[in-house]
């Protein structure tokens, strides 16, 4: 038999993923550099100085280079091991960064003009990427029953919704943060505050036949308070703390690394103590929302999607639609808490926090059912290896 | 049946306002009329789908029966898992069969009730807004998305240039007449974006096509098990299946009776020992005719009278022989299992009558002796090596255990002996002939017959179909009214929209270029009108019947 893989074009795909994220590290910190130099009206249009601009285009440059490079990463693995370069977690934490950072930079930058949020979703993709490194291996040939174009088309959809749902967090997380700071300033301040989306503006109307509690319409009221009175409200000690512990906490258990838990952490902490000194740049809470609502609108149907076409494969494979595996109940599962998402936001009492916080939950639920499952429980899936 | 009335907010229309929160007794109708009302709310939906939520989690984390049912087994026995009491707690509540229990198929019923309480009044709701003509516009110079064009042409030219902008943009338009409007100036009332709402409904509805597919599939179907040799047949009946799961529904008589014979198997390896690629080569008999021979294999299975069959696992079936004299004790092939990454493993039950004798195998596929160990070179069979072991005693192969398991303290291992592929060897004292004839390959089919695929695909369908617009259709609405002026006509064009306000501006800003370059005039703002208004207070029809 020939050779098994070429090791050669197997090693330098490794060095340009490394490039591609050193590059996405500094581009990072220059995204939060923009972000600094920039101020946020109440009404939420934003202005950057001239060095926060100049700042912001070598950071979307070197994201940009970083993200082609990164491709040229994943062509190169494909082109080594002689197949879709995304079988395993380290490949498929490679291309769901990569597709994060380029709905990133499509849908948020320049869809919705929020690119000083960039950074935020950049460290996401640095942490996917980590988590990749960490399970790296050796491209390997894949078993008979990935063989099959359905389930390249559902692992697409499945990756691409996923990335979408992790620019998705980044807004909600961002929102979340974001409302708590309006809501302390409004309280402080002695006004009443109904939240951002919760306001006067999404008053049940009676519409007929409509379930009795639904809401209706897009809210767009809000009250925004002074911002940098915002910081003053939130600790500056659970911001970094908060995140630290979990990502250590995370990471020990599923990995056992000391060292790369306590580094993963430190990083963790290091976004937590930004995001703590961005909130006062950070758009108003309303946007975020609809920012969170939109993105995830964007990707459910992709979800959906994917879900479809893993139950025809599975079907053309095993023989049944639907057996309840563990990675087929984590997608169902992560599938209904999004419909829950936004059924929640539609839904009279669950606008704004609880829906974010269901939003945030769905995510955590798309996370483990890729890592989690494929790392702790046995099923069909688990074909896909480490 | 009693309930106390539960007010979370307004009470219902038509009721007098707040009185005092006492507990009032209510009958039968009103109890129906209560929890009907309590079904509909979205409240309930949302919890419903977050117990379906909670009993995945349970699911994804706890094994399940029907998926690993021997990490089951072993959780109970407390082998593996939080200990036996545990276990028994979990079967209590049955969680080693989530999807099977009381109360997971009480949140679906109960979210199907839901469903249906939602989408009856949606459905006709949705049905008298589509009939429902667009509503007249009033006084559009008001609404904060407004253009006037004044144009050369007379108001009749005008307004039709308009109407083909909007049937372009697929808006459903109605003209009224001057005499009808409140301006007194003839107008085009359009609309568009039922689509929203229209697939909301047809996501919701298509959960009932899934059910159905369900239902059938389950009610109608059937899955079997079988593992066959090299040369070996099996036939669709009941009894021939290793493992059988029919439906309620699928009866004994429901099997086809055709034979599928194994004519060949092929399996090629990967470098790390696992399999690249592994086919079946298949003969369908009916009545002894041999009708068509096909490839098996993973993502392409045969189909054959409403049954398929899937190429699902595979091993080795060395063709064994044990003989006494002359009498023949046994001669088979002998199903396999892959012990661990190199041997694969079984049990010949030579004699079952008294005493019992059976041969315990083990098979190295590519045998080789290095510093004077056995080793295994590679998953291929090329240098098969059988090590077996004669079992003597009361072994308990009379019970229906596994094929590979028997019973080791009852009996007496009495010999051993070592073989190559085609060697015979004597063994007892010549007293018993063992030979490995030569080494097959069995392959392991899984038989289905699955009814309700279509219905199940085109609920995939209808769910993507209607979910895509539900989400990015948005409802607008557009007028236009022409009033005649010495040059021409005065052209007013307005629009509101009721969702996805904030990229209405854009749309409205494209709809109004479109609009000035059919009339062939420019657009200017419209002047102020004479009535104050608030911003932003849509001056509209909009939600009142026009009956
Ligand atoms: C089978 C379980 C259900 C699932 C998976 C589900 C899922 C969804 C999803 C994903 C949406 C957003 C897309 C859209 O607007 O169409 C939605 C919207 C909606 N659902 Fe459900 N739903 C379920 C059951 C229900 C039930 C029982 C009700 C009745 C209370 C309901 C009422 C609604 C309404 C009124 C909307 C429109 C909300 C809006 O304005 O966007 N759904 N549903």
């Amino acid at each position: 038999m020939a050779e098994f893989y070429d090791a050669q074009l197997g090693s330098l795909s490794h060095t340009l993923f490394n490039t591609a994220l050193v590059a996405y590290l500094v581009s990072m910190v220059g995204y939060f550099f923009r972000m600094a130099y920039t101020r946020v009206a109440a009404d939420g249009s934003s202005v950057s100085t001239t060095v926060g601009r100049r700042i912001g285009q070598a950071a979307t440059a070197l994201a940009l280079a970083g993200a082609a490079v990164h491709l040229a990463s994943i062509v190169l693995r494909g082109v080594a091991a002689d197949r879709v370069p995304w079988a395993n977690m380290y490949e498929y934490s490679s291309a769901l960064a990569l597709l994060a950072v380029l709905v990133g930079l499509v849908v948020l930058q320049r869809r919705l003009g929020l690119g000083h949020l960039m950074g935020f979703v950049l460290a996401l993709s640095i942490v996917t990427m980590a988590i990749g490194l960490m399970l790296y291996t050796d491209p390997g040939p894949v078993v008979p029953s990935l063989q099959s174009y359905w389930i390249q088309i559902h692992v697409t959809a499945a990756m691409v919704a996923s990335s979408i749902f992790m620019v998705a967090f980044a807004a909600t997380a961002l929102y979340l943060v974001k409302d708590t700071a309006e809501r302390r300033v409004a309280a402080r301040s002695g006004s009443v505050y109904g939240g951002s989306t919760v306001g006067a503006a999404s008053v049940t109307s009676e519409a007929d036949g409509q379930p009795d509690d639904r809401l209706d319409g897009d809210a767009d009221e809000a009250r925004y308070a002074s911002p940098l009175a915002q910081r003053q409200v939130l600790s500056p000690v659970l911001f970094p703390l908060v995140p630290f512990a979990v990502v250590l906490a995370f990471v020990l258990v599923v990995w056992r690394a000391p060292v790369a838990a306590l580094l993963a952490a430190s990083v963790a902490a290091l976004v937590g103590i930004l995001t703590w000194y961005a909130v006062p740049h950070l758009p108003p809470a309303a946007t975020l929302d609809t920012v969170a609502y939109r993105t995830v609108a964007f990707g459910f149907p992709i979800w959906t999607f994917a879900v479809i076409a893993g139950a025809i494969w599975a079907e053309e494979a095993w023989g049944r639609f639907w057996g309840w595996d563990p990675k087929e109940t984590g997608s169902f599962f992560t599938w209904v808490l999004y419909a829950g998402y936004l059924h929640a936001r539609a839904t009279h009492g669950w606008r704004g926090r609880r829906a974010a916080w269901i939003g945030v939950l769905a995510f955590v639920a798309l996370m483990v059912t890729y890592y989690a499952v494929n790392l702790f429980v046995v099923g069909l899936h688990s074909y896909a290896g480490v | 049946m009693t309930e106390t009335i539960e007010r979370d907010s307004a009470p219902p229309a038509g009721q007098p306002g707040p009185g005092p929160r006492l507990p009032q007794i209510l009958g039968p109708i009103e109890t129906a009329q209560w929890l009907w009302r309590r079904l509909r709310r979205m409240s309930t939906a949302l919890w419903l789908l977050f117990g379906l939520a909670a009993a995945s989690v349970v699911a994804t984390f706890i094994p399940q029966e029907p998926v690993i049912p021997t990490t089951v087994e072993s959780w109970r026995a407390g082998i593996e898992g939080p200990g036996p009491e545990v276990a028994a707690a979990f079967d209590a509540l049955s969680l080693f069969d989530v999807y099977g229990s009381w109360w997971f198929m009480t949140v679906v019923v109960l979210l199907f009730v839901s469903l249906t309480g939602c989408l009856l009044p949606r459905w006709r709701a949705f049905v008298r807004s589509v009939r429902r003509q667009p509503v007249k516009g009033r006084r559009l110079d008001e609404l904060s998305n407004a253009v006037a064009y004044h144009s050369t042409r007379d108001p009749e030219a005008a307004l039709a240039a308009v109407d083909e902008v909007l049937r372009r943009r697929r808006f459903r338009r109605r003209a009224v007449s001057a005499d009808a409007t409140e301006s007194g100036d003839a107008q085009i009332a359009a609309e568009r974006g039922h689509a929203r709402e229209g697939g909301s409904l047809v996501f919701h509805s298509a959960f009932y096509v899934l059910l159905v597919g369900i239902l059938v599939a389950q009610s109608f179907g059937f899955i079997g098990q079988v593992n066959v040799a090299e040369g070996q047949t099996f036939t669709d009946t009941r009894i021939s299946y290793d493992l059988a799961e029919p439906g309620p529904l699928f009866g004994l008589d429901a099997h086809r009776g055709f034979s599928v014979r194994l004519d060949d198997f092929d399996v090629g390896w990967f470098p790390d020992g696992t399999p690249e690629r592994f086919v079946s080569t298949v003969t369908v008999l009916e009545d002894g005719q041999e009708l068509r021979t096909e490839e098996v294999e993973v993502n392409h299975r045969l189909e054959h009278a409403g049954m398929n069959v899937y190429q699902m696992r595979f091993g080795m079936a060395p063709l064994l022989t044990v003989s006494s004299g002359d009498t023949m004790l046994y001669e088979d092939q002998l199903t396999l299992s892959q012990a661990d990454a190199d041997t694969w493993s079984g049990v010949a039950k030579v004699s079952v009558a008294d005493p019992q004798i059976a041969l315990e195998v083990l098979l190295v596929p590519s045998f080789a002796v290095e510093d004077g160990e056995v080793i295994n070179r590679g998953p291929a069979p090329d240098e098969p090596r059988l090590f077996a072991n004669l079992w003597v005693g009361d072994l308990g192969l009379e019970r229906p255990v596994p094929s590979s398991e028997f019973d080791r303290e009852g009996g007496e291992r009495v010999d051993a002996v070592e073989l190559g592929e085609g060697e015979t060897a004597e063994i007892l004292d010549g007293a018993i002939e063992v030979g490995f004839s030569e080494l097959t390959m069995w392959s392991g089919f899984q038989v289905g017959h699955q009814p309700g695929r279509s219905i199940l695909l085109a609920s995939g369908v209808l769910v993507l179909a209607g979910l895509i617009p539900s989400l990015y259709a948005y409802r607008r609405r557009v007028w236009a009214e022409a009033r005649p002026t010495p040059e021409g006509s005065r052209v007013v064009l307005a629009g509101v929209a009721l969702h996805r306000k904030d990229a209405f501006d854009d749309e409205y800003a494209a709809l109004a270029d479109d609009v000035a370059q059919a009339l062939g005039a420019e657009q200017r703002p419209v002047e102020p009108g004479e009535a104050t208004v608030e911003p932003g207070d849509v001056r509209s029809e909009a939600e009142e019947p026009t009956r």
